[in-house]
């Protein structure tokens, strides 16, 4: 684009004319002279561009919240889960269907008495879910580590929480969807195999609805013995996250807690034929709990309604120390 | 609350036992960008708090945005964006996927929230590096990602805390012409808290000024650097004589050998400066207007004028008033 300006002879002679002629002179005595307006180039150029769109309401922003914590188990994009915890969650997966496959397998071959060994029944639904070596050893309790281990620490430490508070997201809900993320993904492991192990049963061997109502009870008990081990491994593991800046501490200590009490327990119960200590330990007062009500072999000696409400106070007293620390986690700094 | 005020409190009080971090502090943001100054403590993180309602005041009331903050924080939230001084990006995901989950945590839909992020992205100048870690990122592509975060949604006011905190000198420009373009060409509301003057003044039209949870001043910065306002001469002989008449005029004089500085005192001060030089013999060489920077009003503000002072219109009013009711007694005030 150009803005022409015209000299001819009765045009005054100034230094800017002058310059002009210089420039812009031709053969006969009226030149034309370019004057180049435009801007210099740009690289970037910044449009801001509105927005016209609605929000939607809480549940769909508690939605995010869950979505972002257990798809980034399996997808890219949304919250990044580390390596070990990703093999770790797959060996377990695959190490909690070993029932599964050895029920099919024996169904299969059509061996009554190992199938007796494997096949679904009061003994070995309870120990799906509350078999101490190795499950309860092993496998849960390294799977709730790595899972609670930064899942609340790291918002402190990377200052991710103001994300998080200057949204409209309240501390409730901010909690509660991330603790409904990490016991989804232990369910998935503990529950989702349990049900595999029942239904593989039901296809395998071709049951009925008689052998089905017959068992339903006993499955869904130990459902909910899987649940009562979901939430109490959870709740311990999310109050550790909550009081650390790292991912470290919440993962040795949750370990520490489960399997320390344990310990202690078993060495205080050899030493002077007493199992009350057992109370202390989470595992085994779930596991107590877990045996009275499928109806296997009781081995505490103390009654398991006090293992009932010990665990109940451990989860009390984790999910106070959890609402207390998350109440008091900062938007503006740490 | 009038049509302009994106946010307003009424004597807002918030005490943490027997400290008051905010006292009953009455400040009205008028839509456009405003800079929060104050020094370490003055109460800028705890009054952020509460206008978004984090935080209960322990008295007093304020709206922003027309939401009541004891009641309406999420409102309030969803409405806002707000850009943290701090680190509060995930270092291990993609820009891209940081800002469309800060748009997914507003409510919106997650296909929605990605294509406003690759918007609020080429916005802020990150356009091609909107996949790469922000572990790879320097500190001015994460306070530029943070700013990401906080417009994804379009929001009728930006609330950034130290935008240009730890950026290089380029950096720190992108970022205050952003600021600046959301204002003026988004026509969107800033309130910008910053330690750094010149950076205020580049994008801000309004000022509140806290210390020690107390209201310093108020109002449009040209407003108050009238507080502050002197008039520059460069004088050829006859300097003493000069300097003694103005003295006998009654106008406030320093002198730094040739070049004096003169309080504006209204209207006539050019015309009585000049009466003075007339009668004296003095040549005066050169004479403006002295503007002072942002950082002379707040060390004016901040040491001179103490505690207590409400805002500009107090201050321009009648100055003298103002340090006689306002200053602490140690500086020529009443004390109260």
């Amino acid at each position: 684009m150009t803005d022409e300006a015209t000299i001819d002879a009765s045009t005054p002679v100034t230094g800017q004319s002058r310059m002009d002629v210089a420039w812009g002179s031709e053969s006969s005595d009226v030149a034309t002279v370019a004057k180049p307006v435009a801007q210099t180039g740009q690289v970037f150029e910044q449009i801001y561009v509105p927005w016209q769109g609605e929000l939607n309401p809480r549940w769909m922003r508690n939605w995010a919240i869950f979505r972002h914590h257990v798809l980034g188990i399996v997808r890219k994009g949304h919250r990044p889960w580390g390596v070990p915890t990703k093999l770790v969650l797959i060996f377990v997966l695959i190490a909690s269907m070993t029932d599964v496959a050895l029920t099919l397998l024996f169904a299969i071959v059509g061996e009554p008495g190992l199938y007796e060994a494997w096949g679904v029944g009061r003994n070995n639904l309870y120990g799906h879910i509350l078999g101490f070596f190795p499950r309860n050893m092993l496998y849960y309790p390294l799977v709730a580590a790595l899972l609670v281990g930064g899942v609340i620490s790291e918002d402190r430490s990377n200052g991710t929480s103001a994300l998080y508070f200057s949204r409209p997201i309240n501390r409730f809900d901010y909690v509660g969807m991330k603790y409904l993320a990490v016991a989804t993904i232990q369910a998935f492991i503990i529950i989702g195999t349990l049900f595999l192990y029942y239904f593989v049963d039901i296809l395998a061997m071709g049951r009925g609805w008689a052998w089905m109502l017959d068992t339903m009870p006993l499955f869904l008990t130990a459902v909910f013995c899987a649940i009562l081990l979901v939430v109490t491994y959870t709740s311990i593991g999310l109050a550790l996250s909550s009081v650390s800046r790292g991912k470290f501490f919440p993962g040795i200590a949750l370990l520490a807690v489960l399997l320390g009490t344990k310990t202690l327990a078993a060495i205080v119960e050899g030493l002077f034929d007493r199992s009350i200590l057992y109370l202390i330990s989470p595992y085994d007062s779930v596991a107590h709990v877990g045996q009275a009500l499928l109806g296997t072999n009781v081995i505490y000696s103390h009654p398991w309604i006090w293992s009932l409400a010990s665990v109940i106070a451990i989860n009390a007293i984790s999910l106070y120390v959890l609402s207390v620390r998350v109440s008091s986690m900062e938007v503006t700094r740490e | 609350m009038s049509k302009d005020l994106v946010i307003e409190t009424n004597e807002l009080t918030k005490s943490y036992g027997p400290h008051v971090a905010l006292d009953r502090l009455s400040i009205q943001v008028e839509h456009g960008a405003t800079g929060l100054l104050g020094p370490n403590g003055a109460g800028k993180s705890t009054f952020f708090k509460t206008i978004l309602g984090l935080i209960q005041a322990t008295s007093g009331e304020g709206k922003v945005l027309g939401h009541d903050i004891r009641t309406e924080g999420l409102d309030i939230r969803s409405k806002i964006g707000y850009m943290p001084e701090y680190d509060a990006l995930d270092d291990n995901m993609d820009a891209i996927h940081q800002v469309r989950y800060s748009g997914e945590l507003l409510g919106m839909n997650p296909v929605v929230a990605m294509s406003r992020a690759h918007t609020a992205m080429e916005y802020v100048g990150l356009g091609e590096l909107r996949y790469r870690p922000i572990s790879s990122f320097s500190t001015g592509m994460k306070q530029a990602t943070k700013l990401a975060c906080s417009i994804i949604h379009d929001p009728q006011l930006i609330i950034a805390d130290e935008p240009s905190n730890g950026l290089d000198a380029e950096s720190r420009q992108a970022m205050l012409t952003t600021l600046s373009n959301m204002v003026n060409s988004g026509n969107r509301s800033v309130l910008m808290a910053s330690h750094l003057m010149d950076d205020v003044e580049q994008v801000c039209q309004n000022i509140v000024l806290l210390h020690k949870g107390k209201l310093a001043a108020q109002g449009r910065i040209e407003d108050l650097k009238a507080i502050d306002r002197e008039i520059e001469i460069h004088v050829w002989g006859k300097s003493d004589e000069l300097e003694q008449a103005l003295g006998k005029e009654g106008l406030e004089v320093r002198r730094e050998g040739r070049m004096f500085r003169i309080r504006h005192d209204g209207d006539h001060t050019t015309h009585r400066i000049l009466k003075c030089a007339a009668e004296t013999g003095a040549q005066i060489r050169r004479m403006h207007e002295y503007e002072a920077s942002l950082e002379d009003l707040f060390i004016v503000i901040m040491e001179r004028f103490g505690y207590g002072v409400k805002s500009s219109d107090d201050l321009l009013a009648s100055p003298v008033e103002a340090r006689k009711v306002d200053a602490p007694e140690s500086m020529g005030g009443s004390g109260a």
